[in-house]
């Protein structure tokens, strides 16, 4: 009984965050406008995985968030290595945006693909230096246990570096703002530039989702999650989620993105020392 | 139904990795072999080693798409969409899986497998935690700085600033045709014979 409600919650958080993530970018009548549209066919495509990669993408994103409590000791797959799960998930999302930009066989979705896997991959290094941090205070990879141990302080407060090195983390994921070297203007819109139609419109619903996911899994990490007075834990986790979307999306649309190989210095030479500064903080004030 | 999951992942993992060396593309070879880990991983994850079969999954990941972008980079095949065969060497390669093939169920069969059920509330992850901080300390870490030296090596390989000017300095692409002239734009002072106008 509980599964199936637990179930129904990250469902229903899935397709109403995604329905609210889209209109915080103010794009449902463009979206919406899209299912009428027809779709481009490119020339000698993989099929199979232009047809697949929005599908593996909204996938994960459902994925991330089945392991995200939603009350106090409640999670959908309550894994002992929930934090891992998740990082598998960011994983897997870099290769199903480059299925997506590689399988069209067309220039700029493929530009995108590799552009995109070129900042991605150093992008992970910080990501799971932060998820260790956080896990080093509940000495557990199960995101329960790190709900509980933000019981008597969060997360963002004890270690301040954690939220701000995750939102690259989650800017990456969503293809947003500075971080967007796939979808973005310059070359087109990348990896999506030869996709029309429905098949768009699900590309954008998943990258939608993604954002749910990631904010979520942000929420529960640093702000403690579902814990919070009076009002129930999924309300909590639901309000924290929705504020860090909307901080995520206005950064997405505020912050200048920078060229790739610009990125990848500030990515290699600031972030990467910075996180492992982070996690030898987060390690001594845990012992 | 545990034991038919593992089943139907174990004849995944086959399959895709019989993939592998049908299809046409590096990118196809490299994602059928991460589709194998993965299934390999849930198999960990089904047989009590969650942090194992999860770390699979998401090393896995990582690593395919390297590879694949690597693979794209050597093998000139600039989209990894052209196709190509992904099988070579056939007399060399059909021998050596036979091989490998039988020494590995040789393995396999002829071991004596313990038989020592986890119990249920046993707390696995900080059992392997202990095991790899405590007595297989000196294996972990060998491993590990073995692993760091090689990445510092191959990025001191890989760089083009050197300690005797830059690495690619003078160095000519091979031609286009056998004995042809070195592809790709010419020195300004060097060769002395038979410009072609710059690019190959």
């Amino acid at each position: 009984m509980t599964a199936v409600l637990l179930a129904l919650a990250v469902l229903a958080t899935l397709m109403l965050g995604a329905v609210l993530a889209v209109a915080m970018d103010r794009r449902i009548a463009q979206l919406a406008a899209g299912l009428a549209r027809q779709r481009i066919e490119t020339e000698a495509p993989d099929r199979l995985n232009r047809n697949l990669a929005p599908v593996w993408y909204f996938a994960l994103a459902a994925a991330g968030l089945s392991v995200v409590p939603f009350a106090p000791g409640l999670a959908l797959l309550d894994s002992p290595v929930g934090i891992v799960i998740w990082g598998a998930c960011e994983a897997l999302t870099i290769v199903a945006v480059f299925l997506h930009g590689w399988s069209p066989n067309a220039p700029f979705p493929l530009i995108g693909a590799y552009r995109y896997v070129a900042i991605g991959l150093p992008v992970m290094l910080p990501s799971m230096f932060v998820l260790i941090a956080a896990a080093l205070p509940a000495q557990s990879l199960s995101l329960l246990a790190i709900v509980e141990s933000q019981r008597e302080m969060w997360n963002v407060t004890r270690q301040p570096l954690g939220l701000p090195l995750f939102t690259i983390v989650v800017l990456t994921l969503t293809l947003r703002g500075p971080m967007d070297f796939a979808d973005a203007a310059d070359i087109a819109t990348g990896t999506s530039a030869e996709e029309s139609g429905a098949a768009r419109v699900v590309w954008e619903v998943a990258r939608a989702a993604m954002l749910v996911s990631a904010s979520a899994i942000a929420a529960t990490v640093f702000l403690g999650g579902p814990l919070g007075p009076v009002l129930p834990g999924p309300a909590w986790l639901w309000i924290k989620t929705a504020a860090l979307m909307a901080i995520f999306t206005w950064l997405g649309h505020r912050v200048a993105r920078t060229t790739p190989s610009r990125m990848l210095t500030i990515l290699w030479v600031i972030l990467l020392p910075l996180s492992f500064v982070h996690l030898a903080i987060a390690g001594v004030i845990a012992l | 139904m545990i034991d038919l999951l593992v089943a139907l992942l174990a004849a995944f993992a086959v399959w895709t990795g019989w993939r592998v060396f049908r299809v046409d593309s590096m990118v196809r070879a490299s994602f059928s072999l991460m589709l194998s880990f993965i299934a390999v991983g849930g198999i960990g994850v089904l047989l009590s080693a969650p942090y194992i079969g999860v770390a699979t999954v998401f090393m896995m990941a990582v690593e395919m798409m390297v590879m694949a972008i690597f693979m794209v980079m050597f093998m000139m095949n600039p989209a990894g969409l052209n196709p190509m065969s992904m099988v070579h060497q056939h007399r060399f390669s059909i021998g050596a899986g036979i091989v490998a093939a039988v020494a590995l169920g040789a393995a396999v069969l002829l071991s004596p497998l313990p038989s020592d059920p986890v119990l249920s509330e046993t707390d696995v992850v900080a059992d392997l935690g202990h095991e790899l901080l405590g007595p297989s300390m000196l294996i972990f870490e060998t491993a590990g700085v073995t692993l760091l030296a090689t990445m510092v090596g191959a990025v001191i390989l890989s760089s083009r600033q050197g300690r005797y000017g830059d690495s690619d300095e003078g160095s000519r692409p091979p031609g286009l045709t056998p004995d042809g002239d070195p592809a790709g734009r010419q020195p300004e002072e060097g060769g002395g014979h038979d410009h072609h106008g710059g690019h190959g």
